[in-house]
């Protein structure tokens, strides 16, 4: 009687011991279902690199103050990886939004969208100031 | 008798070793949580470190369309007002927090309210601009203070000689040596001038005005001057890529 009961126990301690680690794997998958912000985070860091990279020779202050928004969207879609959808809009240092066309390359599908905001700062003789605000998202 | 005691002992010793193997196993766990933990809060920063990077890309660009209209006939005070329009919009930002950035424009012997002209050196000619900036970030779970300082320079450094020609016509070669930050630059374009009588004659295809680029800052200039003085002094002016304008003179004996 002695021995079966402590081959239950044994059982009992086994299924224990297997809970505690599914639980424990359970709690953990649970806390780490940060990836979201993660994505919207990288997404953020790739948007503020295209930002720098189009505007580390003026190039980005020079095609705004032509108003080149074509050549904007061209830029951006070489400049940042396949598979990203982004949606621009420029405004003077007043907040007026000056595109009067739009720059993208598609609409969003995903929820997952990051915004970045990046002050613009022109080369030009004539110093301008303009707010760029770029959403990207995931292409789906 | 004995056999049931080291049983008893034995199953003892099992669930210690069980229980062992459980506290590492959620030990570990919690480990693996915490630094999956650290690794979201290390996006984070860098998103933070672009967001840094970008406000010091705007500062190097308020600051070289400062130097491009000071250099091009502008006031001085412009760099101050410019930089100023800079800190107002960079206040405005919100997405990281409160974002301040504060600059100070250099006074010594050879800057003026952040900006150097010197145009006049024989052989060298500058033209410069400097400050210094404080970039402090505010937020939740942000606190960054940032202290950094640009000079913006273009200069050109002048050298030549004359051969002589028939009568008073003198065949001039220059070697101009451009710099952006002490580095080697392109140029968008020359203007060079002859001294004759007194006036600055400009040099034009008329003089068989040749400049070849080399691709890595240097340029030879060669022209006809016709002038009957000993000394050939000249002056080249330029704009560069950015549209800074710098000019250098220098003077040109015989060989």
């Amino acid at each position: 009687m002695r021995s079966q009961n402590t081959g239950q126990i044994r059982i009992i301690e086994a299924f224990l011991a297997v809970l505690i680690i599914f639980t424990s794997f359970t709690i953990a998958s649970n806390l780490t279902v940060r990836p979201n912000i993660k994505k919207s985070e990288d997404l953020a860091s790739i948007g503020f690199q295209a930002l720098i990279k189009l505007d580390s020779d003026g190039t980005l202050g020079k095609l705004i103050d032509h108003k080149n928004w074509t050549a904007i969207r061209d830029a951006f879609d070489i400049v940042l990886p396949t598979g990203i959808c982004f949606n621009l809009t420029v405004y003077d240092d007043e907040m007026h939004q000056i595109n009067d066309s739009v720059i993208s390359n598609g609409s969003f599908s995903s929820q997952e969208i990051a915004f970045v905001e990046y002050v613009c700062a022109s080369q030009s003789t004539v110093f301008r100031c303009y707010i760029v605000c770029l959403q990207l998202a995931v292409a789906q | 008798m004995c056999r049931r005691e080291l049983r008893a002992n034995n199953s003892g010793q099992l669930l210690i070793v069980g229980a062992l193997a459980i506290a590492i196993l959620i030990s570990v766990t919690t480990v693996y949580v915490y630094e999956l933990g650290n690794e979201t809060n290390s996006v984070d920063v860098r998103s933070i470190n672009n967001f840094i990077l970008a406000i010091k890309q705007s500062t190097r660009n308020t600051m070289i369309s400062s130097l491009a209209n000071v250099s091009n006939g502008g006031e001085r005070i412009v760099l101050t007002a410019n930089l100023d329009k800079l800190s107002e919009i960079v206040r405005n930002l919100h997405q990281f927090g409160i974002s301040q950035l504060n600059f100070g424009v250099l006074n010594d012997s050879v800057y003026d309210s952040g900006i150097w002209l010197s145009w006049n050196t024989n052989n060298l000619g500058v033209s410069s601009a400097c400050a210094n900036f404080t970039l402090k970030v505010y937020g939740i779970g942000v606190n960054v203070s940032l202290d950094y300082a640009f000079n913006i320079t273009t200069s050109i450094v002048v050298n030549g000689y004359y051969i002589k020609l028939a009568n008073e016509e003198k065949m001039v070669n220059l070697t101009c040596r451009v710099y952006n930050e002490g580095e080697y630059a392109l140029v968008k374009e020359f203007n060079i001038f002859y001294e004759k009588f007194g006036e600055w004659k400009p040099v034009n295809s008329l003089n068989g005005l040749s400049i070849i680029n080399y691709g890595n800052g240097t340029y030879t200039i060669s022209f006809t001057a016709d002038t009957p003085s000993e000394k050939v002094q000249v002056l080249v002016n330029t704009y560069d890529l950015r549209d800074i304008f710098v000019q250098a003179n220098t003077t040109c004996s015989e060989v």
